[in-house]
């Protein structure tokens, strides 16, 4: 069998201070979580390889994801975009049991599909565990999503809980 | 000036540098750009010795061909073997055809850490603020725990929020979160979005009490210079928490009761009649029926009251969520005292689940708060509770049997199963955790078919 072609992507977490970018990509990459907050201050890239992917003409592809963390956007500014150019997709991160934590969310995806057209999205409900399962931001979420037109995940970096698939269903739209 | 004076500025002001082709080939580079990019010289692509450049060749062409001058990232954090530095990363045009892109990075370490602490107060205020507002509005999450009691007043709780006019009597021991319980119910409910109005009824005294609640014109008494709405009325349209009612006054007592009828009232010196709609939550730790037989509390009160009511358990009786509501105490204080308290030792674990908490979770909202107060360690440790130690008495005392009855041998298949999950499936462990003997432990896992 052939070795899979490498490809570099490079995605981006946006979201609010807090939500918990830096645990997801920390759980996804290292596989640990620190319940300690310590604010993010500009961006810090990690990478990790993805399992090789057949396509539909029988060659394989692997991805290389350069993941951003980056501090926390309250609103869309000059010094935060260039962070985001030559993405090919984001993780938009909301905290369910911070309501305050969507409502950049929207405006964050339209100014990042102006600089990345074509741009890939999936939407992290994180800190899953801290609500029940009968929570009004539970049922609020898949509304929420289907306004943003986008796939979510309900996540907890704690526990760990759908963080793999999150970036794995990022992934295969990549390669779609 | 000559390449080797500018090399000597650049390494004195920590700048590392590359010279780049357009396709982003490194073509020469300083000694300090091997500190940033860490694959180079093996690597000669500057996404592969500088990952943060990956995915702008776009940002490159424009350099190339004019459409751009410079292209910073600031703040680009990098982690050296557990030490952290920033960087800002900057491409810029070049001058010469043999280096038509510039890659430099300058250290900004020393800022970044400024402006990160900065950040960090920024946004833990905010962040305090959101979950506080949060909180008020969104309560269901507060109500923490998973035992059955929890999950059965997290039902009940549900299904009263859905009903919005029936008034609803909170019962139970002094902080087991009766004002928590009003909240929910309010925000839940179809009444949220009018005013959630609470007054303790113990903490005002009974000449007061009246003109709080039901409002005065002006010169209805000495000192009403101005005319004032009561509470009633702020509670138009949505809830009014009554806590510690059985300290209302018998006359108010007659007074309320006639507007949860009439819905109507007079503020005080005024003869107009006015409309009132809103929800009652009244609360209490006393037992009202026996106030009531006592003539200290009107019975017609008590039944208009007690159309709904609901027993909110006490601490003692919920089991191992005593962990869940103290971890979440933990995070709360760890956010107010900027620490970073890991958790619980074994031992301290233990003990918050042995204590018998007279004071329910206020009580353990203070233990959590005292404790970390004085910890400095990444754990709580036992002597940091600083419990007081249960009576043999008390301690028989915290088994009872609920209203609804029991299974008894259940309880014990419960209990054995418990055992060996803690013990991790050693029989002598488990048995001293029940206090049996081993034989004594195997006989009743066979007669309860317990593997």
């Amino acid at each position: 069998m052939k070795n899979p072609q490498l490809i570099k992507k490079k995605i981006c977490l946006l979201g609010s201070f807090s939500v918990g970018k830096t645990s997801l990509v920390r759980r996804f990459v290292y596989d640990v979580f620190d319940d300690f907050y310590l604010s993010t201050l500009g961006a810090k890239v990690s990478q990790k390889i993805m399992p090789p992917v057949e396509k539909e003409d029988g060659s394989l592809h692997q991805f290389q994801l350069m993941l951003w963390d980056i501090e926390g956007q309250e609103k869309f500014s000059d010094y935060l975009q260039n962070y985001f150019q030559g993405s090919s997709g984001a993780v938009l991160v909301l905290d369910l049991t911070r309501k305050d934590s969507w409502q950049v969310l929207s405006d964050l995806k339209q100014q990042f599909l102006q600089l990345n057209p074509g741009a890939k999205f999936v939407l992290a409900a994180n800190k899953v565990d801290l609500i029940s399962d009968d929570h009004l931001h539970i049922r609020e979420i898949g509304d929420f999503a289907r306004d943003l037109q986008i796939d979510y995940f309900l996540t907890s970096a704690k526990d760990g809980r759908n963080v793999e698939a999150l970036f794995r269903h990022l992934s295969m739209q990549l390669s779609e | 000036m000559g390449k080797e004076k500018y090399e000597q500025i650049l390494e004195y002001l920590q700048i590392a540098y590359a010279c780049l082709t357009p396709d982003g080939t490194i073509r020469e580079a300083n000694s300090l750009f091997s500190q940033v990019a860490v694959s180079y010289p093996q690597k000669t692509q500057i996404d592969d010795c500088v990952p943060e450049i990956a995915g702008l060749e776009s940002v490159m062409r424009e350099l190339v061909t004019g459409k751009r001058h410079i292209f910073t990232l600031k703040f680009v954090q990098k982690d050296f073997q557990g030490e952290i530095h920033y960087y800002h990363f900057h491409l810029l045009k070049g001058q010469s055809p043999s280096c038509p892109i510039i890659f430099f990075a300058q250290d900004a370490t020393e800022q970044a850490l400024n402006r990160q602490k900065i950040l960090q107060q920024r946004n833990e205020i905010l962040l305090l603020q959101q979950i506080a507002a949060e909180r008020k509005h969104f309560l269901s999450s507060s109500i923490l725990g998973n035992s059955l009691p929890i999950r059965h007043l997290r039902e009940m709780v549900q299904k009263i929020a859905r009903v919005s006019s029936s008034s609803v009597l909170l019962l139970g021991e002094s902080g087991t979160g009766k004002n928590l319980v009003a909240n929910v119910i309010h925000y839940n409910s179809s009444k949220a979005k009018y005013p959630f109005v609470e007054i303790n009824c113990a903490a005002i005294p009974e000449s007061l009490l009246e003109a709080e609640l039901f409002g005065y014109e002006k010169g209805a008494f000495t000192t009403a210079v101005n005319a004032k709405q009561g509470l009633l009325e702020e509670a138009h349209q949505g809830t009014l928490f009554l806590d510690e009612i059985a300290e209302l006054p018998l006359k108010l007592q007659a007074k309320l009761l006639s507007v949860l009828e009439a819905k109507t009232f007079r503020r005080l010196g005024s003869n107009k009649q006015r409309e009132v709609e809103f929800r009652l939550i009244a609360a209490t730790n006393r037992d009202l029926a026996e106030l009531v037989r006592q003539g200290e509390f009107r019975e017609d009160l008590f039944y208009r009251l007690n159309v709904v009511s609901l027993k909110l358990p006490p601490l003692r009786e919920m089991g191992e969520d005593v962990l869940i509501i103290a971890d979440h105490f933990r995070q709360v204080f760890n956010l107010e005292f900027k620490k970073d308290v890991r958790g619980f030792s074994p031992e301290a674990r233990q003990a918050l689940l042995a204590y018998h908490w007279p004071g329910n979770v206020r009580e353990l909202s203070n233990c959590i708060e005292r404790a970390m107060i004085f910890t400095d360690g990444p754990f709580i440790e036992k002597e940091q509770l600083l419990l007081q130690p249960l009576f043999k008495e008390e301690q028989k005392l915290r088994w009872q049997v609920p209203d609804t009855g029991l299974d008894l041998e259940a309880v014990e298949i419960q209990l054995i199963r418990s055992a060996l999950e803690k013990a991790k499936g050693n029989k002598t462990k488990a048995a001293q955790l029940l206090g049996l003997s081993r034989d004594t432990l195997r006989y009743r896992m066979e007669k309860y078919n317990i593997s």
